[in-house]
């Protein structure tokens, strides 16, 4: 009788057990995606969660930057920009609700200003509005912080090729304490000859120089890298035209060109790779893709 | 009277150096501000911001944990117990009781802040950073800030039951950091009845916003001194007028 009890007692429990397993693998096969996933704004506004903090809204300010900060860890290489939709807007919103919490938030907006934008491999450049919306907020909110107005510049300078507001906001940033005292210098520059890629190199090491995080030192270092192959590609090229000037012809490699005289030597690739010449004189890099904005190609501001 | 007031008050520190619940609150808090140095290499940028942030919230949660529990059972929970009848049979006005045992708490919970804030500061140094005036003047504020939750802890405990006094004082701390949306609601309203009621609140309850430079100091920005001691100044004379209505409260209570 007992035994037959225990029995029963086990085959209840096993039975059960499997049908929570049962259960929850089919729950976990219908459950929705996750709503942060799904929300373009967050349940609840920045400006409600920023009463509802009590006082505590730079604190949750850290928590919504730090998970910004876990979402820009999960964003892999160069991929066509509609793999990146879902994880840009929510780092978008993350940024954006970090300063709306608290606007004083000095570290988000610089990191807004170096993690939204970025390119795709079919020509797109990603988040850079939203980026532009952000630190125009930054500037306006800490006029202290001369990073903010820089990288506003810079990105309306490099992407938007509106100079005329990119070097008005270099200046604004020369006002601030602590700002390089060559600023001021680039500001004029990119007033002058806002579109000439030297200058758009001189703003990309400005920033290389000034960012002490490894994160944002990687994105800056990108840049920097894309702009000098950009601006070997061009010398090679220039040179390649001469060459074929004086020879009738377009030189079969670039050591012919450097043997030539042309160029005056092979330049190292900053990304570790080797330039290569094709026939009708157009150089490349066998390690990055030619940059767009200032390579002649379309790029597809967003 | 200043002999029975003293007494009072060191035995109520007496009291509470005792309490379990005092050395829970400050061990959670020297570990949740221990915690932000883990916390902080999440981030990107400096980590005195995470840090400075998670200290001054632990050391001002503790301290309101603090102030409105212990606080309330220091009056309600002796009424309760009947303890207090012992107390007052002796020599003792209310009043000198009442006062004392805020003093007592109130003494406490200034040396509570001072000791996380060394907690902070040492964090902040393994770092590699220091504390800044403002993080001082933010801890100095939150001590002011537990000044009057421990006063309307002790209103309300002066009336009422330990559990409804501590929802009240509780409440209290809520919606006195919110007050700047009460008075902006005021303004919206459509109806009169709860534009009275809004402003109503919004003159009675105590502006803990005034009290609150955390968001100064984790953005490493100052403040300016003139705002530090009026607000100091707002807080210390709201705490006074509400320990006066306790006192005048409990003076009147009948407690058999």
């Amino acid at each position: 009788m007992r035994s037959a009890r225990w029995a029963l007692a086990t085959v209840a429990l096993l039975s059960l057990a499997a049908a929570a397993a049962v259960l929850r693998r089919s729950a976990e096969r219908t459950a929705p995606p996750p709503a942060e996933t799904q929300l373009d704004v967050p349940p609840i506004p920045g400006e409600v969660s920023r009463s509802l903090a009590f006082g505590f809204r730079s604190l949750l300010a850290d928590f919504t930057f730090l998970e910004a900060i876990q979402v820009l860890g999960t964003r892999s290489g160069k991929l066509r920009a509609e793999r990146y939709r879902a994880q840009d807007r929510r780092l978008e919103r993350l940024l954006d609700y970090s300063v709306e919490v608290d606007p004083k938030f000095a570290g988000a907006y610089r990191f807004a200003g170096t993690a939204l934008p970025h390119e795709t491999v079919d020509g797109q450049a990603l988040g850079v509005l939203a980026a532009v919306s952000v630190l125009e907020r930054g500037a306006r909110e800490r006029p202290d912080d001369w990073h903010i107005p820089f990288q506003l510049g810079f990105l309306q300078s490099y992407y938007l090729h509106d100079y005329a507001r990119a070097a008005k906001n270099l200046s604004l940033a020369t006002q601030a304490e602590g700002s390089p005292p060559y600023l001021g210098l680039l500001a004029t520059r990119v007033a002058a000859h806002g579109g000439e890629l030297e200058t758009a190199l001189q703003l990309a090491q400005t920033m290389l120089a000034q960012a002490n995080e490894e994160e944002t030192r990687r994105e800056w270092k990108a840049r920097v890298d894309a702009l000098l192959m950009e601006r070997d590609l061009r010398r090679i090229e220039a040179a390649a035209l001469r060459y074929k000037g004086e020879r009738g012809s377009f030189p079969p490699s670039l050591a012919a060109l450097v043997a030539a005289g042309d160029l005056p030597f092979e330049p190292e690739e900053p990304h570790g790779g080797r330039y290569l010449l094709d026939d009708s004189g157009h150089a490349r890099s066998t390690a990055a893709e030619r940059l767009r904005v200032y390579g002649g190609a379309h790029l597809e501001v967003h | 009277m200043v002999r029975v007031v003293a007494a009072i008050s060191g035995n109520t520190v007496r009291e509470l150096v005792r309490s379990k619940l005092l050395y829970n609150l400050l061990v959670f808090a020297a570990l949740f501000i221990g915690g932000s140095l883990f916390v902080a290499q999440l981030t990107i940028g400096s980590w005195v911001r995470v840090i400075v942030d998670m200290g001054l919230a632990a050391i001002e949660i503790a301290g309101a944990i603090m102030a409105i529990v212990i606080g309330v059972g220091l009056v309600a929970g002796e009424v309760e117990r009947k303890t207090i009848l012992p107390t007052l049979a002796k020599p003792v006005p209310r009043w000198a009781f009442c006062l004392g045992r805020y003093l007592g708490l109130t003494g406490l919970l200034a040396v509570n802040v001072a000791l996380m804030l060394v907690v902070l500061a040492v964090v902040l140094r393994l770092a590699g950073y220091g504390l800044s005036a403002t993080v001082i003047e933010a801890a100095l504020l939150i001590a002011v800030e537990l000044y009057v939750l421990s006063a309307v802890a002790l209103l309300f405990a002066s009336f009422s039951t330990p559990i409804l006094a501590s929802a009240f004082a509780f409440s209290v701390f809520l919606i006195g950091h919110l007050l700047s949306d009460l008075e902006a609601f005021a303004q919206r309203s459509q109806s009169e009845a709860a534009r009275t009621l809004a402003r109503g609140f919004y003159f009675l309850l105590p502006d803990l916003e005034l009290l609150n430079l955390k968001a100064q100091a984790a953005n490493e920005l100052t403040a300016a001194a003139s705002f530090v001691w009026h607000s100091a100044a707002y807080g210390l004379v709201y705490a006074a007028l509400v320990l006066l209505l306790a006192i005048f409260i409990f003076a009147r209570r009948d407690l058999g």
